[in-house]
């Protein structure tokens, strides 16, 4: 049987002289070619030659951290784009969004694509998190990992908080005026704080050039650095937490203690098991083809996801930002409006205690919680504790969130979205 | 390793990549389709059928497909309505249905330095035509209803003095006489009861203006206005004027373009430079100039306008000092004098009113007539308040206070009162006290055009 004509195709142009010079290997025929195609390339070497059957099962990671990724990816070059046009200027970043809309060949497109790939990165970053919370991914090795990550999430509220405020229109002016008055509740500090990230009192000139530069670089370039890390220790804790692992990994002894009057084989130097032991060669597969066009497949489905939601529904945009027009009630992004409606109870122990809280344990957690219990298995019934404690608090933030956005009509009070008036003819 | 696998791999490549590949597709049509290119299509085709000789019909063929907009960094817009409406400024398209017709009047605002939307709102910006025409959530400024177009004027002009915006006209006419101004504030005068209108033109629509002159509490739950008797044309112009009123003001070039040089216009600075120390009209003034009643009969018209520029230049050798006015306002000032012949304009010259006719003006400047009803004959409602759920009359105010009392009255106001029935809300309307406002002079005015409001006969004590 012939192989297929892109196949062909392709072969013919990695045999010529330029595709020799490009390529180290070639599409690989046999195994060795297939462990080489993946440490011989830059862009593959970060992943293992071969991977465990395990780690490549949809149902168990979804590929989670895979799409939140993907979405950064098409978040930094889409952003790439917009920057092009983009003022960060209270007079000019309105107008630049209309001409985004109006007269930019694929602006409006590249907008939408970013909004919306920002609202599914916040998503999707906290349904990684949960994932690897309920198949106990966090405990040891990966204890460290796990607190990048929860940096990764409250990083990614920071990306999208700050680029709520740069299309300066109505939402955006009231979203962040509130958002950033929810931080100034922090005692002592929180009035500082406000004024740190505004650069004044209120929302202006100085707090768009500050959200501006966090948006586009401080945060981004932080973000990417920590992502790279991230899947650093990924490999070097193993690859995918699954349920035969050895129970501990390979550590150096201490060579002081070593009497000197010989000479030791590196075996001699470690204590524990590696990360091998317990994996039998028939678990495995190569990378090459299994993960890398598994992961190709997931990035065109991503993709596909983010251009449908940008073709049929425009990012919004309401009218020029106006500090004298709030709208009632003035509402945070979604993200936050839990928070904000913790805030409504008591400032202080909503804005403050409960939040600090909570990052906090999440900090904690695999510090806290040690035993080596059900990794790498959904739900395990020996962590049924933990497990609860964790979803009464998610289904907690899930409820104050919902309420906040669809159950909270003017001056911050009840109102059930069926029951909510029609817009008014006239606004003002 | 299977081959199966891999062939498994490639029909999902293949499904997915096709779904990719024609979102991309998709989306590169939707950006791609403007609705503005089938217009300017439209305007190509109709000048290629126009076109008379060959040359003509080469030039229609290379009119480019592409967005056009007039640029105005002074306005702070940026116009492209031309986009679709290719033909403003070209006469021979004159009565075309939209979007190809022509546009008249470009010679005093000719369109690269004013543009569309500063007079006809809209979104300048926006390329499709629900967009642009502005009636579309979230954005403020949808275009002006043709009829009310002459607000625009407003926003610049001084509305008695431009002869081309007669309804604008008519519509101060009717604020000032309908007395708004004794509840709201225009330009810092009026009074406090209401809101200031100064942008109120900027916010509100056509419709809901006129809902809230015939019935102020439909629109603005809670108001204490009285409903307005309007006909119907007042109605429409006093909408008008108010729709002028936007608060914005004109930069650089067109602030010295504003003033147009009308009769109205001559009249203020006839009155504010003091002419009439060295003039007389009617007899009345100064007599080291000659009397200028009938200047314009004795005077050409440019003569008079070079005249203001350097009188030394038409008479050499005259005392009259060179006032450095300019053009625009020699221009007014003329235009004054050619009307001074016409008896109805000199009379209203303040210098030749008594103080009972002066008193009348502060009457109707302040908007006394809003609440005490024109020629203070009273009639306007205040619900639950004692004296009949009326304002009170001012007819027999001379009967009740002496001068000085009156003077006091207008001055302090009388903030709370007398409710009829002490369980339904308080009238609405009180008095405001106008001191600080009203200038010394003109509450003596005042004071003597009430108490001449007095019917001629009629005896103090009967």
């Amino acid at each position: 049987m012939s192989a297929p004509l892109p196949k062909r195709l392709w072969q013919k142009f990695e045999r010529s002289r330029v595709g020799r010079s490009i390529f180290r290997v070639g599409l690989p025929e046999s195994n060795l070619e297939r462990s080489q195609a993946m440490v011989s390339s830059f862009l593959l070497h970060m992943q293992p030659a071969k991977v465990n059957r395990h780690s490549l099962r949809a149902s168990y990671s979804f590929g989670l951290g895979l799409i939140s990724l993907y979405l950064f990816l098409i978040l930094v070059g889409t952003g790439v784009l917009l920057m092009f046009y983009y003022v960060p200027s209270t007079e000019r970043a309105y107008d630049t969004m209309k001409d985004l809309e109006f007269v930019v060949s694929a602006g409006l497109l590249m907008r939408n694509m970013h909004r919306w790939a920002a609202h599914l990165m916040v998503l999707f970053v906290l349904l990684h998190l949960c994932r690897v919370f309920y198949t106990g991914a966090y405990k040891r090795p990966r204890e460290f990992n796990w607190v990048l990550g929860v940096g990764l999430f409250l990083l990614t509220l920071a990306l999208s908080f700050t680029g709520y405020l740069l299309p300066w229109d109505q939402l955006a002016f009231w979203a962040i005026t509130v958002g950033t008055s929810i931080a100034s509740y922090a005692p002592y500090i929180g009035p500082k704080l406000r004024y740190l990230m505004l650069g004044g009192n209120v929302v202006g000139q100085e707090a768009l050039i500050r959200f501006y530069a966090l948006h586009v670089f401080v945060l981004p370039a932080v973000a990417g650095l920590m992502v790279a890390i991230h899947l650093w220790r990924v490999r070097k804790d193993g690859g995918l937490s699954h349920p035969n692992e050895p129970g501990d990994v390979v550590e150096q002894v201490d060579l002081g203690q070593l009497p000197t009057n010989k000479t030791y084989g590196l075996m001699e130097l470690a204590r524990g098991t590696t990360l091998q032991v317990g994996q039998n060669p028939d678990d495995e597969v190569f990378s090459w083809p299994h993960l890398v066009f598994r992961e190709l497949l997931l990035f065109l489905i991503v993709m596909a996801v983010v251009l449908f939601l940008a073709i049929f529904w425009n990012a919004p945009l309401e009218e020029f930002a106006n500090p004298i027009h709030p709208p009632n009630p003035a509402k945070a992004p979604w993200y936050f409006l839990g928070l904000q409606e913790l805030v409504s109870y008591s400032a202080f122990w909503g804005g403050v205690v409960v939040p600090g809280l909570l990052v906090t344990a999440l900090l904690l957690l695999p510090y806290i919680d040690r035993k080596r219990q059900g990794v790498g298995r959904w739900f395990a019934r020996e962590r049924r504790v933990a497990i609860t404690i964790f979803t009464v608090c998610l289904l907690a933030a899930i409820a104050f969130t919902v309420i906040g956005t669809y159950f909270r009509g003017p001056n911050w009070g009840w109102q059930e979205p069926w029951k909510r008036p029609p817009p008014a003819a006239e606004g003002h | 390793m299977a081959e199966g696998s891999l062939r498994h791999f490639y029909g999902w490549f293949t499904v997915l990549g096709l779904l990719v590949g024609g979102l991309v597709v998709l989306g590169y049509y939707k950006d791609e389709y403007r609705e503005w290119k089938d217009y300017q299509k439209k305007f190509i085709h109709e000048e290629m059928h126009r076109a008379a000789t060959p040359q003509q019909l080469a030039t229609a063929k290379r009119i480019p497909v592409e967005v056009r907009q007039i640029l105005l960094p002074d306005l702070n817009r940026v116009d492209r309505c031309t986009t679709c409406h290719l033909a403003v400024e070209d006469p021979s398209y004159g009565g075309y249905p939209q979007p190809l017709a022509y546009h008249p009047l470009n010679e005093q605002h000719p369109p690269e330095k004013f543009g569309c939307t500063v007079c006809h709102r809209g979104q300048g910006r926006a390329t499709t035509v629900a967009d642009a025409h502005g009636n579309v959530p979230h954005w403020d400024e949808p275009m002006l209803p043709l009829q009310y177009i002459q607000a625009s004027c407003g926003k610049c002009h001084q509305a008695a003095d431009n002869p081309a915006a007669p309804e604008l006209a008519r519509g101060e006419q009717v604020f000032e006489e309908s007395g708004c101004r004794g509840c709201h504030k225009l330009g810092g005068t009026g009074g406090i009861l209401g809101p200031e209108l100064d942008k109120v033109g900027a916010h509100r629509s056509a419709d809901w203006l006129k809902k809230h002159f015939l019935k102020p509490a439909a629109v603005s739950p809670g108001s204490g206005m009285p409903p307005q008797k309007l006909s119907e044309a007042n109605l429409e112009a006093i909408t008008l004027f108010m729709l002028s009123q936007t608060g914005e003001t004109a930069p650089g070039y067109y602030a010295s373009m504003k003033v147009i040089p009308s009769a109205a216009e001559g009249q203020r600075l006839f009155t504010q430079k003091g002419c009439i120390g060295c003039h007389s009209v009617g007899g009345k003034g100064g007599d080291i100039g000659p009397a200028l009643d009938d200047v314009g009969l004795r005077r050409a018209p440019e003569w008079i306008v070079r005249h203001f520029r350097d009188p030394q230049v038409v008479s050499p050798g005259t005392v009259m000092p060179q006032f450095g006015f300019t053009e625009t306002e020699a221009r007014a000032l003329t235009d004054f004098l050619l009307h001074l012949r016409d008896q109805k304009v000199a009379l209203s010259l303040p210098s030749f009113m008594d103080q009972v006719e002066r008193g009348h003006d502060v009457y109707r400047k302040y908007g006394c007539a809003g609440c005490h009803g024109q020629d203070g004959k009273g009639g306007v409602p205040n619900p639950n308040a004692k004296t009949a759920q009326l304002v009170p009359d001012l007819i027999h105010v001379a009967d009740g206070y002496t001068k000085d009392e009156l003077k006091a009255r207008i001055l302090k106001g009388q903030h709370e009162i007398n409710a009829l029935d002490p369980k339904r809300p308080p009238p609405p309307l009180y008095m405001p006290g106008w001191g600080g406002t009203i200038k010394d002079a003109e509450v003596n005015d005042l004071v003597a055009y009430l108490i001449s409001l007095k019917p001629k006969g009629e005896d103090a004590g009967f």
